[in-house]
């Protein structure tokens, strides 16, 4: 997918004012909040403990993951699959057709994979000559929609209302209008029913990639992941290389933080383990399992500043708790992930200096660091790349000039006294008696869409003064060993 | 040449690890270590009774539960589930299950691969989880695996015996009966199959099953 993440503060513009999408996430806001928060309240054991258990599980992955890789292709190769290696999305697009011409694929069913929108593979199989499904309901609806990206890693079509995703499904699948979101779902089953008995193969992702047994780990709640890896002769897992998780007891661990952490489930319908191909007498089951192991920016975050964010398991969970992804929805984000783990991936994977506004689109709040299951320090990564952008020289030149300006003030007490008593009357003048600012001309943009609270009175520093002063006339202790 | 994408990749990841002939012997060992102590995480504590968990957590996930002396009871229990909800009494069972004694019941029952219009699914199952009222589903000649997800009903035969507490003890009890090498399929399957893509409101019965019934077996 062509990231276009460089537009994202017009787009993030556009969907502030788009009524219609405003609506639509005021409709589902908080429920994943609210899910997750239920789920954690009823779990019976200690979720912080949980969450260092994940931690762990995902770094001991990370420390040693060459020989990770190799121990699980090693054991995947001997139950019977076939485990390849793509660089990037063009290597990925290449080795699926490649494989669909081999066994003469002319229709493949998807469920979920992230990386097949890293890749763009839907348009490469179309070109191909291969019909791509997505079989999701939420992807499906996506695809139909003339193939707009999803909006949200878990429900990509999160941002549509029921109306929409109605008028959708009898324009394209030639059927009353209906209104009931059962009946639509109905609907769906049916049309994809025909697609997951006709198709020769079968593309998923794949939550965890288990080293002990050479298994992939599908967690799914709509049976989607088991229809397109049980029913087609060819099943192709395409899944990053940092997927791989130890043991059955590790994969266990992480499935009890994955659903709680994104839908608030206890756990989902279906996890399903899948290892090698169906055995001769075996009545269902693909006859060929494929592995593509992706890098795709993913081994040059290994052993660097940002390795936590491999951490990642793909929940959710910090999107959901984002106050600007509940804002403005996933598509102004540009490319394949939104919200906080998004702004830290896209630029990762796709250039710094390609997705500027994304490691700014952030108040470094911290919810999404204190919902992540895995413990990834999303504000510090976020901030180490504003970092790099400035070591890189890419900030605009007013922000530079202003911040070494700034640092130059700041570094010369009597003239920052100065101009912070200046700066601080001038703010008073703003507020014209009230206790707020409500347009700056140094930051209309900003003071725009918020008020600045008008400061007391004196700066810091004046007031640190009076009431030390204040404190040594009427009793004893010095300022100097008291906390200000 | 260029280099293959395998090598390419791997070779990155090990200068990124600083990785040299001397600390891989050493990584090798950590690794060998992992996959042998099989550590378990931290988790919930277990249930004091693991059936009245599995029956509690069973509903949750919009289950629905009966229970039976033994195994020559379930063909009636089945029927009798079946003329509540007003289903057709025709499905595919499980070769495993198939002596039982379904005509007698009044069902046509037979054991077979399922196909896309059958609308009832039997099996077995290889063990249940009490911590989430799930079912383990091993594929085989004798249990395929779509018998569980093509129909739109879905009953399990679960004896009380094979409910175990967590998924650790199910995975425990997999290795010392059928040894290191995985079935094909494993499935753990809680409830029926569900969506929450429109809206977010759940519905049940998106591409597998709108209904799971489990059947509880006491002297199995």
């Amino acid at each position: 997918m062509r990231s276009q993440a460089m537009f994202f503060r017009a787009r993030s513009g556009e969907k502030l004012a788009d009524q219609l999408l405003q609506r639509n996430l005021a409709t589902v806001r908080n429920r994943f909040v609210d899910a997750r928060a239920a789920a954690i309240a009823r779990y019976e054991g200690d979720f912080e403990a949980l969450r260092d258990s994940g931690q762990e599980i995902r770094d001991r992955v990370l420390a040693n993951l060459d020989v990770w890789l190799e121990t699980f292709e090693e054991r995947a190769c001997s139950s019977g699959a076939e485990v390849l290696y793509a660089r990037d999305g063009d290597e990925i697009c290449r080795l699926v057709t490649d494989i669909a011409r081999r066994h003469g694929v002319t229709r493949a069913v998807k469920s979920k994979s992230m990386l097949s929108e890293e890749a763009s593979l839907n348009q490469a199989l179309a070109a191909a000559g291969i019909e791509p499904v997505e079989t999701d309901l939420g992807e499906y609806i996506q695809q139909i929609d003339d193939n707009e990206p999803p909006s949200h890693i878990l429900a990509p079509a999160f941002h549509k209302s029921k109306e929409q995703i109605a008028e959708l499904f009898a324009r394209t699948h030639g059927t009353p209008l209906k209104s009931d979101i059962a009946e639509l779902t109905r609907e769906a089953r049916e049309v994809l029913r025909a697609h997951f008995v006709s198709a020769q193969m079968g593309i998923s992702g794949g939550n965890f990639l288990v080293a002990e047994t050479g298994s992939v780990a599908l967690v799914t709640n709509e049976g989607n992941g088991r229809m397109v890896t049980t029913l087609p002769r060819v099943h192709v897992v395409i899944t990053g290389i940092e997927k791989i998780v130890p043991t059955l007891e590790d994969l266990t661990t992480l499935l009890r933080l994955l659903p709680r952490s994104a839908s608030g489930q206890d756990i989902s319908s279906y996890v399903s383990v899948l290892t090698g191909v169906k055995a001769e007498r075996d009545s269902d089951g693909p006859e060929h399992l494929y592995f593509i192991l992706v890098d795709n920016g993913r081994a040059g975050l290994v052993g660097s500043e940002f390795q936590d964010m491999l951490r990642c398991i793909r929940c959710s969970a910090c999107m959901n708790h984002c106050p600007v992804y509940q804002s403005i929805g996933g598509h102004a984000y540009g490319w394949v992930y939104p919200g906080p783990m998004g702004s830290v991936l896209t630029p990762l994977y796709t250039g710094i200096g390609n997705a500027l506004d994304l490691p700014q689109a952030s108040t470094l709040c911290n919810q999404c660091g204190s919902v992540c299951p895995v413990r990834i320090p999303l504000p510090d990564l976020l901030r180490r790349l504003r970092e790099k952008q400035v070591d890189m020289g890419l900030r605009p030149r007013g922000e530079r000039l202003a911040l070494r300006l700034w640092a130059w003030v700041a570094a010369r007490p009597v003239l920052y006294r100065v101009a912070s008593a200046i700066g601080v009357r001038y703010l008073n003048w703003l507020a014209d008696g009230t206790d707020r600012i409500r347009v700056m001309g140094i930051a209309p943009e900003w003071s725009a869409e918020r008020d600045l609270p008008a400061p007391e009175g004196r700066t810091f520093r004046e007031l640190y003064r009076h009431r030390s002063r204040q404190r040594s006339g009427n009793g004893p202790g010095s300022p100097h060993n008291r906390s200000v | 040449m260029s280099i293959g994408a395998r090598d390419d990749i791997l070779g990155r990841v090990r200068s990124a690890l600083g990785r040299t002939a001397e600390n891989r012997s050493g990584a090798v060992a950590e690794v060998e270590m992992a996959l042998a102590a099989r550590t378990r995480g931290s988790r919930p504590v277990a249930a004091t009774d693991p059936v009245a968990r599995f029956r509690a957590e069973g509903e949750r996930m919009s289950s629905t539960l009966d229970e039976v002396a033994s195994l020559e009871d379930v063909p009636a229990a089945v029927g009798r589930y079946l003329a509540a909800c007003e289903l057709p009494r025709q499905g595919v069972v499980w070769p495993t299950l198939a002596a039982l004694d379904w005509r007698g019941a009044g069902l046509d029952v037979v054991a077979r691969g399922v196909t896309a219009d059958d609308p009832v699914g039997i099996t077995g199952c290889f063990c249940a989880i009490a911590e989430t009222g799930t079912l383990m589903l091993c594929s085989g000649p004798e249990t395929p695996a779509a018998t569980s997800l093509l129909p739109e009903t879905h009953i399990a035969v679960v004896p009380v015996s094979r409910i175990v507490a967590g998924m650790e003890e199910a995975w425990a009890l997999l290795r010392t009966e059928c040894g290191a090498v995985l079935p094909r399929a494993v499935n753990f399957v809680s409830g029926p199959s569900r969506t929450g893509d429109i809206e977010m409101t759940i519905v049940l019965g998106a591409h597998g099953p709108y209904r799971v019934h489990l059947l509880l077996v006491n002297d199995v």
